[in-house]
């Protein structure tokens, strides 16, 4: 068992869950973009029109 | 010495910031009005603000405050970054303030101040925030040019023009697109900084490894290492002191409250809270390891804030140094890009509000927003270059940062949850939020009263802030005359 069990859980806990996040963040955040955009432009076109 | 190679590791920077600069002003099209500018007009959705968040609240200068309480206090130094996340987790969960913040539709936490303090606390509460942030930012340049300069090997003379450099290409895009801009590149920086931050921490844990870094800690700190308690240098003051820090932050920090602002609905900001909370552990532990992997390859260093910069500099190999220097560009960038927008938003919508007689059209509205944010970058390079940085980074960005996290907090509490609060108390708490880290600042500089403000302490004057800060808004507001006669009908 390591030394000091509750940092090293937490050590790697912070290498999993950040591993894991940055794919997941990465391709739902890729998602949100397209989203945000294509609503801004149908609210600068309604504005203009 | 560095192992940085110009071909490989220049090559892998240069088109990371190209793509990103090419990214964020891209989206400038998508500007049209001040409320695009300043809060992407309200259509940010989880996963992007999941990202902005943790790009914008990890900068070069975290990574360097966080390694060095690694290096200077073993894993106990990761303490208030736990106490963050509890903090963000419960406030999320709970919508503890955050829920009528959002609910109430404003840009800036002044602009809800004012409808229950009136105009004048708006505008003091908008100059404090300015201020403390401003010299809370301050030393962002210079400590992320350092970390540049030393895992780079270029040498120092170059550190004010490599401080230029950084500021005016983050300028250029957050003046054109704004939080637009903001949150695409925040977007990217997210990716390319924790691409680098994983894969050296990795790397770090292969090749010093888990036992060496444990025995470290022990020789060095004892107990004290792993248990923040019994740490010399830190106690239970330091325990409170960074809970009260960290918990006004989570509620008022206003680069933070702006991405529950630009939230696309008040469920939105606080899922991002909630599950963004535990990335405020990653990011005081992960550099921390850094910093305690430091200390066991280098030894005791004359400057423990450059320990970190100067072990990666031969630690890390070439190729994964570019990758490195490319994930603290990014990390570095979009807390400026995010700091530079939101100071500018409160000095916008909250100090020029008065002055302005009639309302500006949006086309003045932007214009001034963007002359704003060119000022602050200015302001960033002149006082990044003369400011000499004393004590610890942590500590002073603590200090600066309760300047108006002690204040602000108890007047948004009060503002949200006690209907007895008046003006005279909101008054009586930004005075003194204000004096005390002030006093303690200036008495830290001056050579007569250098000693006081050591035996005093940053951690009992940060705690006397918060303290009687509550204490001034009870008091403040039970004086004024009518104020139980106001809280009645405020209750009926």
């Amino acid at each position: 068992m390591p030394k000091h069990l509750f940092w090293w859980a937490l050590s790697m806990a912070c290498v999993v869950w950040y591993s894991t996040i940055t794919v997941y963040v990465a391709i739902k955040g890729a998602g949100d973009i397209r989203n945000m955009l294509a609503r801004l432009g149908k609210n600068r076109n309604a504005e203009e029109s | 010495m560095t192992n940085f190679n110009w071909l490989l590791d220049g090559s892998i920077v240069g088109v990371y910031l190209l793509v990103t600069m090419i990214a964020g002003l891209m989206v400038r099209k998508y500007v049209g009005n001040v409320e695009d500018f300043l809060v992407a007009g309200r259509e940010m959705d989880v996963y992007l603000g999941i990202a902005s968040l943790a790009a914008t609240e990890f900068g070069i200068v975290t990574c360097m405050y966080t390694a060095q309480n690694g290096y200077e206090k073993g894993f106990a130094g990761a303490t208030p970054g736990i106490l963050m996340a509890v903090a963000m987790a419960g406030v999320g969960l709970t919508g503890f303030v955050i829920k009528p913040l959002r609910d109430s539709g404003v840009i800036t936490i002044p602009e809800l101040l004012e409808q229950r303090f009136g105009g004048r606390i708006r505008w003091a509460a908008g100059v404090v925030i300015v201020l403390g942030g401003l010299l809370n930012m301050g030393v962002f340049l210079r400590t992320g040019g350092q970390f540049l300069v030393l895992v780079a090997g270029l040498n120092v003379r170059y550190l004010e023009i490599m401080m230029t450099v950084l500021l005016i290409g983050v300028a250029v895009y957050t003046i054109l697109g704004g939080m637009l801009s903001v949150l695409i590149t925040d977007f990217l920086q997210f990716v390319v900084m924790s691409i680098g931050l994983i894969l050296v921490t990795i790397l770090i844990l292969m090749n010093v490894g888990w036992e060496k870094l444990v025995t470290t800690v022990e020789t060095q700190y004892g107990a004290g290492g792993f248990n923040p308690f019994v740490n010399s240098t830190m106690g239970w003051q330091y325990v409170l002191f960074n809970l009260m820090l960290n918990t006004a932050a989570v509620l008022t920090w206003q680069t933070i409250i702006a991405r529950v602002l630009a939230a696309k609905d008040t469920r939105t900001g606080r899922k991002v809270y909630t599950r963004t909370s535990f990335f405020f552990v990653c990011r005081f532990l992960i550099p921390g390891i850094w910093g305690i992997a430091a200390l066991a390859t280098l030894g005791p260093v004359a400057n423990t804030l450059e320990a970190m910069p100067t072990y990666l500099a031969t630690a890390v190999p070439a190729g994964l140094m570019g990758i490195l220097v490319a994930a603290m560009l990014a990390a570095d960038m979009s807390t400026d890009s995010s700091y530079m927008l939101t100071w500018c938003s409160v000095i916008y919508n909250d100090i020029l509000a008065p002055f302005r007689k009639q309302p500006w059209s949006q086309r003045k509205g932007l214009f001034w927003n963007r002359t704003i944010i060119a000022l602050i970058g200015i302001f960033l390079l002149l006082y990044g270059l003369w400011y000499p940085l004393k004590g610890d980074l942590w500590t002073y960005l603590g200090v600066t940062g309760t300047i108006y996290l002690a204040s602000i907090s108890v007047l948004l509490i009060a503002c949200c949850y006690w209907r007895r609060a008046n003006s005279w108390g909101a008054a009586a708490s930004i005075i003194v939020s204000a004096i005390i880290p002030v006093s303690y600042l200036v008495m830290e500089q001056l050579p007569s009263t250098a000693a006081f403000a050591k035996s005093v302490g940053p951690y009992y004057s940060g705690i006397a802030t918060y303290l009687l800060s509550g204490a001034a808004m009870v008091i403040g507001s039970a004086l004024k005359p009518g104020s139980r006669a106001e809280g009645s009908a405020a209750n009926a």
